[in-house]
């Protein structure tokens, strides 16, 4: 198996998401490790020397986002899980809601601590039926044992939690276009200046962080900054939930230590692709990432997994990212032109519509790809597409403008040839293949 | 206050707080469709671009300034990236200038001629998207033209707080539409949001298809709906553009009233009430004197007049609140020893008119009283046994209320019944006619011009009274 786990530290049984199961394992040491020996600011710093990095999709520090908060200002302040897994490929905080519900809970009453935070609310999106009955219990279950509420332990520590079902748009995933989704406004990204962690839910300073880095603080708490950096590589430390999806024998998700090898990972522990299939390409990190701040989407070509490893900086200097940790798996023989077109279809949908080259774009670009499937493509329209993708790029209020067009310029790059080839003879190089065919 | 560069110069930022307000106060133009001084920032359309040294292209309505901020408004990234942001505008608008009335007033038009003037790159078809969606009796909306600024939107969520647009859908086929089952007709500030829009989305019922805006100049006025007094401007025909063949009046018929922009009374914003000015002076005119309802020249009225001042053992004048500044004293100066003197309330609300609220609307619908009261007192009207003579100045009196057996003698502007009731009716210049000064509730004095030519035997107020003041038979 790959590495070493963090999350996926037991075996998963019918009733291994209980608040028992869990007190079993260890569950709320860390906590009460927390209100009773350590100060908000200790466990702050803690995090900060475990180098955890956001698993959402920019990897940004999450010590460094904390650090943005002071908690002795006297202001309210709220942190917010954000389990709005919306990003096409994507399902790894699904597993954890689903199986390990008391990770979160645990980890966000630390982080509250940490924070001086009063209410805290999870963010899960509305497709989520049942991750949100299993987190709803595990809510209640806390509740009942008194781990929320007042006093939380005879510590003087109060602190309550909502969860908040979202409606199904792919922007909420967007930290602070959740923001007002909660407030009850339309879920549009809002500008920066100012940060969140200075102006952000009902005008209070907030943390936004993804189910699966929240969940890891427990973790880390529970057994030190140290050893949570001897896990993963120097610079990316610890583990990584991976969901894979696409033309692979195993898809599923995988906790893979960071550094691991990639061709391993592929062919060993998910046994490979389909139909015996060579590898395309992988999309690494969801078809962009909820955070969008690298180039997330690249896909990496055949020959560039071989000798990859899985942690941030190697993917970094590839030219992609790990993103949210949603891998798509791409054999040979599919075809990248009606594959781009999917991508484009869903940004178009999804665009929020706020910013200009964002609402016009996605929409500009989803209709030249609908018009070289449909076989009426021009030999200018790659052109397009790139100037499109260019000024798509670093021009919206969020990254899904961006993530818009390096879907498109990734696909254009690594696979020019196939859309020259389906502009000129109108048809598809690959017959228009999007699934695996053969004997398996 | 921070010191900034923009394109190289120090500028003093004073109490702005972002790039764009410090770059227009300083006269270096920034093009924004989104941006409105009186509103909330946010940043959608991306045509408000600046280079930042070291940092950039980025928009100036959400940058802050900071010491040392140098910006570049016009280097050539911006003009790139500009020039893209304006293609992405024009990529699903129509383009119907030739038959769109913000035409030669437009800013899309405006900007895309000075920053892209280039023809379209996309061969595909364009959106298609609601024409004439009616908002409310006074506007109706085109969602081609609609950029999706959200101007409109935040005007009646920020100023006027009726709430009553929203945004539907998402991405290219939002819409701009009133939420759930309101119209605009709730919100008596309406019509500003036809000014604030930036395209010929948002258009007037009223005044579409009316004119060319190039064939139109304001004349500055203020409006005399409420004690507010807002500062307007009132469209009509440039006298070079004059048409022969329609009839005369048209070519200075007011054919809109937009907000002048008064920092000290009205900010950019007026009324719906305002807007219909128009109507308001659109009115049958009296243009002849009348000596018992009998026509007679203004000459034979005033000599008439004279008088009747003259026999009058006591007479009381009801001094107009829709008078300037100036006839005012005029009044007080020929007449005010000879008449008890009130100041009436010449309109009173209309039923379903908003009387008062707390952004310009005042419960006194007249536009000078405290004018009028300064020289004339606050007292209500009151008539004493003997009095024989009342001059009416204006409308608002309704003669049936008066003791029985005065004589009246009338000042009116519209072609009414009850001219012929008095014993002399002398017509009189209206507001767009004549010059002068309104003092408003605050005591701020605002000018308004003359648009209008006075009609043959109609007489300025300030030229009448020194003239009935003097003995009969005095030249007039």
């Amino acid at each position: 198996m790959p590495g070493r786990k963090v999350l996926m530290d037991f075996e998963v049984t019918a009733d291994s998401h209980t608040l028992a199961a869990y007190r079993a394992r260890g569950g709320y040491e860390a906590l009460a490790k927390a209100l009773s020996t350590m100060q908000p600011r200790e466990v702050t710093q803690e995090i900060v020397d475990s180098g955890l990095q956001g698993r959402g999709g920019a990897a940004f520090p999450a010590g460094r986002k904390w650090q943005g908060i002071d908690p002795d200002d006297g202001q309210p302040h709220y942190l917010i899980a954000n389990a709005d897994e919306g990003e096409p490929g994507t399902f790894k905080d699904r597993w954890v809601l689903e199986y390990n519900p008391h990770a979160l809970l645990e980890s966000m009453l630390v982080s509250a601590y940490a924070l001086g935070v009063r209410h805290c609310f999870v963010y899960i999106r509305g497709e989520y039926d049942m991750p949100w009955r299993r987190l709803d219990a595990a809510v209640e279950e806390a509740y009942a044992a008194g781990l929320f509420g007042e006093n939380i332990l005879d510590s003087g520590f109060s602190c309550d939690l909502f969860v908040f079902r979202g409606a199904g748009a792919y922007v909420c995933g967007e930290a602070s276009s959740l923001l007002g989704s909660i407030e009850g406004t339309r879920a549009y990204p809002r500008n920066r200046p100012p940060r969140m962690t200075v102006r952000g839910l009902y005008q209070a300073p907030t943390v936004v962080n993804n189910v699966e880095t929240l969940s890891t603080i427990a973790w880390i708490i529970r057994n030190g900054a140290a050893a949570f950096r001897e896990i993963g590589t120097e610079k990316s430390p610890g583990t990584r939930l991976i969901s894979v999806s696409g033309h692979i024998r195993k898809p599923g998700v995988y906790e893979v230590e960071l550094g691991y090898s990639w061709a391993r990972f592929l062919h060993e522990d998910c046994g490979g692709l389909l139909c015996n299939k060579a590898l395309k390409a992988v999309i690494p990190g969801g078809i962009s990432s909820q955070v969008l701040t690298g180039k997330d989407a690249k896909v990496l070509t055949a020959g560039e997994v071989e000798g990859l490893t899985l942690d941030h900086e190697k993917l970094r200097s590839a030219g992609s990212s790990l993103g949210s940790g949603g891998m798509i798996v791409i054999a040979e023989g599919t075809c990248m032109v009606r594959l781009l077109q999917i991508m484009l279809r869903f940004y178009h949908h999804e665009s929020c519509g706020q910013c200009t080259p964002c609402r016009e774009g996605t929409g500009w670009m989803h209709r030249v790809i609908d018009r070289i499937v449909a076989g009426e493509g021009r030999p200018e329209d790659i052109d397009t597409l790139y100037y499109v993708a260019r000024f798509n790029d670093g021009t919206t209020i969020c990254g899904l403008g961006d993530a818009a067009g390096y879907a498109a310029t990734a696909m254009l790059d690594n696979f020019r040839d196939e859309f020259e080839y389906f502009i000129e003879h109108k048809r598809s190089k690959h017959g228009g293949n999007l699934e695996c065919q053969g004997s398996s | 206050m921070p010191g900034i560069f923009i394109n190289g110069e120090p500028v003093d930022t004073g109490e702005h707080r972002t790039v764009l307000q410090v770059a227009l106060a300083n006269g270096f133009y920034v093009p924004h469709f989104c941006w409105h001084p009186e509103l909330s920032i946010v940043g959608n359309c991306r045509v408000c671009l600046v280079e930042q040294e070291g940092r950039g292209v980025g928009i100036a309505c959400n940058m802050p300034v900071y010491e040392g901020l140098s910006i570049q408004t016009d280097s050539e990234p911006v003009r790139v990236q500009r020039k893209a942001m304006l293609e992405f505008i024009l990529l699903n608008h129509p383009v119907d200038c030739g038959i769109c009335d913000k035409a030669g007033e437009c800013t899309l038009q405006d900007y895309h001629y000075t920053y892209n003037g280039e023809t379209a790159r996309s061969h595909d078809p364009k959106l298609r998207s609601t024409k004439f969606f009616p908002l409310s009796e006074r506007i109706i909306l085109d969602n081609e033209r609609c950029i999706l600024c959200s101007r409109c939107v935040r005007f009646t969520r920020e100023i006027s707080k009726s709430n009553v647009l929203g945004m539907e859908q998402r991405g290219d086929s939002m819409l701009v539409r009133p939420v759930e089952d309101r119209t605009l007709d709730d919100d008596p500030y309406s019509d500003n949001v036809i000014d604030i829009c930036p395209v010929g989305a948002l258009l007037s019922c009223s005044f579409q298809y009316q004119a060319r805006v190039w064939y139109l100049e304001p004349t500055p006025s203020v409006c005399p709906g409420c004690a507010r007094g807002c500062t307007v401007n009132l469209w009509h025909r440039k006298p070079e553009w004059r048409l022969n063949a329609l009839d005369r009046r048209e070519n200075t018929r007011i054919l809109r009233v937009t907000p002048l922009e008064n920092p000290r009374v009205n900010g950019p914003w007026i009324c719906n009430k305002g807007r219909d000015l128009g109507a308001l002076i659109d009115r049958p005119r009296a243009d002849r004197a009348l000596l018992k309802g009998r026509r007679v020249s203004t000459k034979e009225a005033i000599d008439a007049a004279r008088e009747l001042i003259l026999e009058a053992k006591s007479a009381v004048a009801l001094v107009s609140s829709w008078g300037s500044n100036e006839e005012l004293r005029a009044f007080r100066n020929a007449l005010g020893d000879t008449f008890t003197c009130f100041v009436k309330s010449d309109s009173e609300p209309a039923e379903n008119e908003v009387v008062e609220d707390d952004l310009l609307i005042r419960a006194d619908k007249n536009p000078n009283t405290r004018g009028a009261q300064s020289l004339f007192g606050t007292d209500a009207p009151k008539f004493a046994e003997d009095t024989d003579l009342i001059l009416i100045w204006g409308e608002g009196v309704d003669f049936g209320s008066l003791p029985r057996g005065v004589t009246v003698l009338f000042l009116g502007y519209w072609l009414l019944p009850e001219n012929g009731h008095a014993e002399v009716f002398i017509p009189i210049s209206v507001q767009t006619e004549r010059r002068g000064h309104y003092t408003n509730f605050e005591g701020v004095v605002s000018a308004f011009e003359p648009c209008q030519p006075r009609p043959d035997g109609v007489i300025d107020a300030e030229t009448l009274f020194p003239l009935l003041a003097a003995p009969p038979g005095s030249p007039a």
